[in-house]
């Protein structure tokens, strides 16, 4: 018998912190978007309004969810402490300062954006740092290490071009604006975010199904055709040839499509047949991360460049994958941080809640449905330009979103 | 009872967090072995290598075992060969579940 024993010792009072700053981004997000909501209508998204409230969801909450969600998986991803956590608690800080700046002065500044900014790339520095320190340390590295470190490199690229980005505002004098505007975006939102979540579904939806005998055999040819799409999606902003924007999209389409047939193995080998409710919601995600992938290969097939169009798909990205995404695994891993924190002590000396009771499911049917309307309405009404019902259905979103934190906030309440 | 059966009764009372079963019924629990001296061995696993509740399970085993009267020092060895599969859950987890 081999023996082992891994002590993540992960203080949950970091991963929490990180969460909490994010879920206050996700409603301030949607706030400043509701505010902003006649911009929306009209299509308008390269101005100060919107990249405010889209970098307060994107980095402020996505991004700071994403940080704080890895220093407590990562450890159990890759059965590797994390290497450093005072480091971590003054990452915490630095990133939000930064990132709290940056989304602000964009919103109210953008010529004085650049300072906000530099604070923010200090701190995903500091997070890149402490992520690569903890992967060197994993003794045997598997496909989740291969995502996760994708995944980190990307978020890097990402903050050059955002930084270059800002620079621009602030400065000006470096060409190509455009080209470096759609990789930072790509680089985002695709390398950084798709990877991660692929990464670390790997591990979860295995873990949340209780599935035992699945293969993951497609998880290298995913890696890497993903990754190759990528690549040479990116390299058509700057070759400006739309048969190599074609390509690109076949490829992360083709790589999306090999991880979901991987995922569809592991759930019809699962022991556990009725799912958590919040767990199927993220599942849905990755559906809609699929049919996303394969309207922008449509969409480019079909030579259609409208500005508009492509806004609401990317608005669709980042809500019917990423977000959705978290949404739903934050509902499994708060509970948990949560659960750990207060009652872990607790385990064989008295009765102790499991993680199901620490949540409201019904509550959480009702949020994810709005969060679907809402949604789909918003994407819908924005395609047609109809400002009452952008209005009403970011309205909507808002409230739901507001609604979520509070079912969040209840749980720490148990 | 015996002490081997005393441990025994008792880990049906350590409930896996995530499942809501004890890790008797799910199958973790692979020996208990207890020595002249009331010590007790016990070698067990978890349903997958990495599982976040490891520290939580193995600990709340140490301290339900502890309240049992005469026992000695209380040694855990948490191995993951051979792997625990779904098979060596009882009737009951698996309907719990789902699955029978």
């Amino acid at each position: 018998m081999v023996g082992g024993s891994l002590q993540s010792n992960t203080n949950i009072k970091l991963p929490l912190a990180f969460i909490l700053y994010a879920l206050a981004a996700f409603v301030v997000a949607q706030i400043v978007l509701l505010i902003n909501s006649d911009l929306l209508t009209m299509g308008q998204f390269r101005i100060p309004d919107i990249w405010m409230g889209a970098h307060f969801l994107l980095l402020g909450y996505a991004v700071m969810i994403a940080m704080g969600a890895m220093y407590q998986l990562v450890p159990v991803a890759l059965l590797t402490p994390i290497w450093n956590q005072t480091f971590g608690f003054i990452q915490l800080i630095v990133t939000a300062v930064g990132i709290t700046a940056f989304s602000i002065l964009l919103g109210l500044a953008p010529n004085k954006a650049l300072y906000g900014g530099m604070i923010a790339v200090i701190g995903v520095l500091m997070f890149i740092i402490q992520m690569v320190k903890t992967i060197n340390k994993q003794e045997q590295k598997n496909m989740m290490t291969a995502f996760i470190l994708g995944a980190i490199i990307f978020l890097s690229l990402t903050i050059v071009a955002g930084f270059l980005l800002a620079w621009n505002l602030s400065i000006g004098g470096i060409a190509s604006h455009g080209s470096i505007l759609s990789s930072h975006i790509t680089f985002g939102v695709a390398g950084w975010f798709s990877l991660l979540i692929f990464g670390f579904s790997y591990k979860l939806v295995p873990m949340f199904s209780l599935s035992h005998g699945y293969s993951m055999k497609w998880a290298k040819p995913a890696f890497f055709t993903y990754m190759t799409g990528l690549v040479i999606l990116i390299a058509s902003f700057w070759a400006k040839v739309a048969t190599l924007e074609t390509i690109g999209w076949i490829g992360m389409l083709g790589g999306f499509f090999f991880f979901v047939l991987d995922i569809r193995e592991i759930l019809t080998k699962r022991m556990k047949k009725k799912l958590d409710k919040p767990f199927s919601f993220s599942l849905v995600a990755i559906m809609n991360g699929l049919g996303v992938h394969v309207l922008a290969f449509a969409f480019s097939v079909f030579g259609i460049h409208n500005i508009t169009v492509w806004g609401w798909l990317i608005f669709l990205y980042v809500m019917g994958w990423i977000v959705f995404s978290i949404l739903g695994y934050l509902y499994k891993i708060v509970p948990f941080l949560w659960w750990t924190y207060k009652y872990a002590n607790k385990i064989g000396q008295e009765k102790v809640p499991t993680l199901k009771e620490m949540i409201d499911e019904k509550t959480s049917v009702i949020l994810f449905t709005l969060f679907i309307i809402s949604t789909a309405g918003l994407t819908v009404s924005g395609l047609l330009q109809i400002n009452i019902t952008v209005f009403l259905f970011q309205g909507l979103l808002t409230l739901t979103s507001l609604l979520y934190v509070l079912s969040i906030i209840r749980v720490l309440t148990k | 009872m015996s002490l081997e059966n005393k441990v025994g009764a008792a880990l049906f009372e350590v409930i896996d967090p995530e499942l809501g079963i004890n890790i008797m019924d799910l199958g973790l629990v692979y020996g208990i072995a207890v020595d002249v001296e009331d010590n007790v061995n016990i070698v067990m696993t978890l349903t997958t290598p990495g599982c976040p509740m490891h520290d939580s399970i193995k600990a709340g085993v140490e301290r339900r075992i502890s309240q049992i009267d005469g026992i000695g020092d209380i040694n855990i060895d948490l191995v993951w060969e051979p792997a625990w599969t779904p098979a060596k859950m009882s009737e009951r987890a698996q309907e719990m579940l789902g699955f029978a």
